[in-house]
């Protein structure tokens, strides 16, 4: 306020002034209400949609869980039967480990390629936007057709992998008749399919390091591997958590690939939970049976909801960086 | 944190809510829900309406596009319909097979489905039980009725009441590499439906082949995958049983037929005489095996003979010929082909029906089995040979064996649970292929379609 205030001799901006007079409170709540309408008539289309996409067949689907429905429309109430027939069907525990034996495959063993692969690809190489590239490109084709594409190459007798591996002499597993072997070609591909986001979420992290703290540790003598674990790795706590959330909520939820390549056989070994609430409701073939597959969605949905929660709390005090 | 007292009251609350929704009924998903009162259709009113005359309006007819046969056949009786009458149109949907009839079943919860669609025997039953087609009584004269081969007209019946038109049928047969049988030292294969092979016989030929193929091929595949598993009911057929009993309440199983026929089909991955992916739930079917050569024999439907003699795509291993299953204490075959049908509370029911008999009759049903390769269903046509526009000597085969399928196979193959019948097929017969006992399978199919009847 003063020019021979200390702040603005040292260059610092002056501390606003203060108000002349202050706003009499009639019209301060009038403008406060005034600004909440038109807040509220920003957000009323898109609140309408949510409420109409998301919201209301969320609820719908809770209600169908209660139900006997049938696809021409027939509905019986049931109560709880249909969760206490979930609980006593083996075929459903053995979809939720079949995708907890899919999830844990896939997420750490994706995440590890991917910062591998980021990390080389971060350093100054001759054509790494073509590199890049070509690691990202299978994540832009669609689920169904990477699945069309694995059971063709992993057709155990005609496919391109055993044919390859009898060129050298080996004899192929069984991808299609053997439960785990099938289960593994499922794994590969969908990492195949991955990788491509986990590199680019960690491409994006790793610009994020400041190469002065990388740069003190070799000049403290610190090794590769000590300045990867110690400096670089724990400064990609933000992108590492992301990508956790979003590669179990992935694995967790996976259908196209799966249903396109080996369509949950043989026997129930690739079926996936989502596959089976798909096979159970929707597939025109299968028991269609509506109410059922809600359960097996509602099921879906809380397990989800805690995997979430948990994550979130565990790593709600490690978001920050630096 | 601890539990706070509006915790405790909100986690009581939600209890009760869940106690009381409990045990508010016995049945489960699982269980059927019985059909509507029985009834045996009344002959009064039968044929009340069967000289309609010209009628006008607009219909839509969906189907799946099968091959360029079928929708060349349905694009010829829609031009015919239209220049017999005119005033009417026919607007033709053609949809994929994958996802048909969930978009029917949408449209008609939604009020949205076409007039006219096509449906399979096995699947007629599920729509006829829930009250969703046109009645065909008035339509058809008995005259008319009697010119229709009489196990296909049940084919499309409900409770007694013909629900739409029997178009066409399909069945299966065996196709085979003719070289591939010479150097098994395979000499003679049954021309005639009288010397169909015996289930030994038939043996001795997969072991012959069995002894002459290298390890990475198969003596054969057989057509039970994903919704063909019904196909397997033909073994048992074959054996002397049936899948219930003759009231069709009930499953007629166990039996001894029932338990030779599983062993039988069991007993081909056990001698590797089928690849070891040809069970009931993988994405390869017979006709794939056939085509990319791990078979040199296979058992395929007679829709399947266009794709196979395609001259660009087609089978590339060299002459290839068909014979008859295989049979034991009778020959059996699968009921398949499809019906047209139209929606009850379609807009002008007339117009709808008068399609239906169009499509039936004589003239366009044989342009349309010609085009597309299928059999026809009117007794007059049966009985002569057709111009089929691919491999006519494999489709007579076919044609043939479509006479073993009996009264009982109709009779099981339509009833309205057979969709369900099908899923439990599905599930058990791949357990049963991966190792479950003979007897368990059975007796797991039996109080499986009990539960769904």
């Amino acid at each position: 306020m003063t020019a021979s205030s200390p702040e603005v001799v040292s260059g610092r901006r002056p501390p606003p002034a203060e108000k002349a007079r202050p706003t009499p409170p009639k019209n301060a709540s009038i403008l406060r209400r005034a600004q909440a309408s038109t807040a509220a008539v920003f957000l009323l289309p898109n609140m309408v949609l949510v409420g109409l996409f998301l919201l209301f067949p969320l609820a719908l689907a809770f209600v169908i869980s209660f139900q006997k429905l049938d696809s021409l429309g027939g509905s019986q109430y049931l109560g709880i039967n249909n969760y206490a027939d979930l609980l006593r069907d083996s075929v459903f525990w053995q979809t939720l480990w079949n995708t907890g034996v899919f999830t844990l495959f896939t997420v750490p063993v994706g995440m590890a390629l991917g910062l591998g692969i980021a990390v080389l690809l971060n350093s100054v190489l001759p054509g790494r936007t073509l590199y890049r590239s070509i690691i990202f490109l299978p994540l832009v084709i669609s689920g169904v057709a990477t699945g069309v594409l694995g059971a063709w190459m992993f057709d155990q007798y005609n496919g391109f992998f055993n044919k390859l591996l009898s060129a050298v002499g080996i004899s192929g597993p069984q991808w299609q008749s053997s439960g785990h072997w099938a289960m593994a070609s499922l794994i590969l591909v969908t990492l195949w399919q991955r990788v491509g986001f986990d590199m680019l979420i960690y491409l994006a992290g790793l610009q994020g390091v400041d190469p002065q703290l990388t740069e003190a540790a070799t000049v403290d003598g610190a090794t590769g591997w000590q300045r990867f674990r110690q400096i670089t790795f724990p400064l990609l706590g933000p992108s590492t958590f992301f990508l956790l959330i979003m590669n179990v909520i992935y694995s967790f939820q996976v259908f196209d690939t799966v249903w396109a390549m080996t369509r949950g056989g043989p026997d129930y070994s690739t079926t996936t939970v989502v596959t089976y609430a798909y096979r159970t409701a929707f597939d025109e073939h299968g028991p269609q049976e509506l109410g059922y597959g809600a359960a097996v969605g509602v099921v879906i949905y809380l397990i989800t909801l805690v995997i979430t929660i948990v994550q979130w709390r565990y790593s709600r005090n490690r978001d920050q960086s630096g | 944190m601890g539990v706070t007292r509006r915790d405790f009251l909100a986690g009581s609350v939600g209890a009760a809510a869940l106690a009381a929704l409990a045990g508010c009924t016995s049945t489960h998903s699982g269980t059927g829900s019985k059909a509507g009162t029985s009834s045996t259709g009344s002959t009064s009113g039968a044929g009340a309406k069967s000289n309609i005359g010209k009628v006008t309006g607009t219909l839509t007819f969906a189907f799946w596009g099968g091959s360029t046969g079928e929708t060349a056949g349905f694009n010829y009786a829609k031009q015919q319909f239209e220049a017999a009458n005119p005033g009417a149109t026919v607007n033709l949907k053609v949809v994929p097979y994958d996802g048909f009839f969930s978009g029917i079943d949408r449209g008609i919860t939604s009020g949205t489905a076409p007039d006219i669609f096509r449906v399979d025997y096995t699947t007629i039953g599920k729509y006829s039980a829930k009250g969703a087609l046109l009645d065909m009584t008035p339509y058809f004269s008995n005259d008319e009725v009697s010119a229709f081969l009489p196990a296909l007209w049940d084919a499309v019946k409900y409770n007694g009441t013909p629900y739409g038109v029997p178009h066409q049928t399909d069945t299966t047969c065996i196709v085979y590499n003719k070289a591939a049988f010479a150097s098994a030292g395979i000499t003679s294969v049954p021309d005639k439906l009288s010397n169909a092979w015996t289930w030994d016989e038939f043996s001795q030929v997969a072991d012959k082949l069995r002894s002459s193929l290298p390890s990475s091929k198969f003596p054969f595949a057989y057509d039970w995958t994903q919704a063909g598993a019904f196909r397997w009911l033909s073994w048992l057929y074959q054996a002397g049983g049936t899948l219930l009993t003759p009231d069709l309440t009930k499953a007629a199983l166990p039996s001894d037929p029932a338990t030779k026929a599983m062993d039988f089909t069991k007993s081909f991955f056990d001698k590797k005489w089928v690849p070891a992916n040809n069970t009931i739930k993988t994405s390869v079917y017979s006709d794939n095996f056939f085509l990319n050569q791990t078979v040199p024999m296979s058992f395929v439907g007679d829709f399947l003979v266009p794709e196979l003699a395609d001259p660009k795509t087609g089978y590339k291993g060299g002459a290839w010929g068909a014979t008859f299953m295989p049979q034991d204490k009778s020959a059996a075959s699968d009921l398949g082909g499809n019906a047209i049908v139209a929606l009850k509370n379609t807009k002008n029911p007339d117009l709808a029906a008068a399609f239906l008999k169009f499509l039936a009759s004589e003239d366009m049903m044989k342009y349309f089995c010609e085009k597309a390769v299928e059999l026809p269903t009117l007794k007059s046509l049966a009985s002569e040979s057709l111009n089929y526009a691919y491999r006519p000597d494999v489709v007579a085969v076919c044609a043939q064996q479509a006479t073993t399928i009996s009264d009982t196979i109709v009779k099981e193959s339509t009833t309205s649970a057979f969709a369900t019948v099908n899923t439990i097929l599905q599930d058990q017969l791949e357990l049963a292929f991966h190792g479950q006992s003979s007897s368990d399978t059975i007796r797991n199919i039996a109080s499986k379609v009990n539960a769904a009847l």
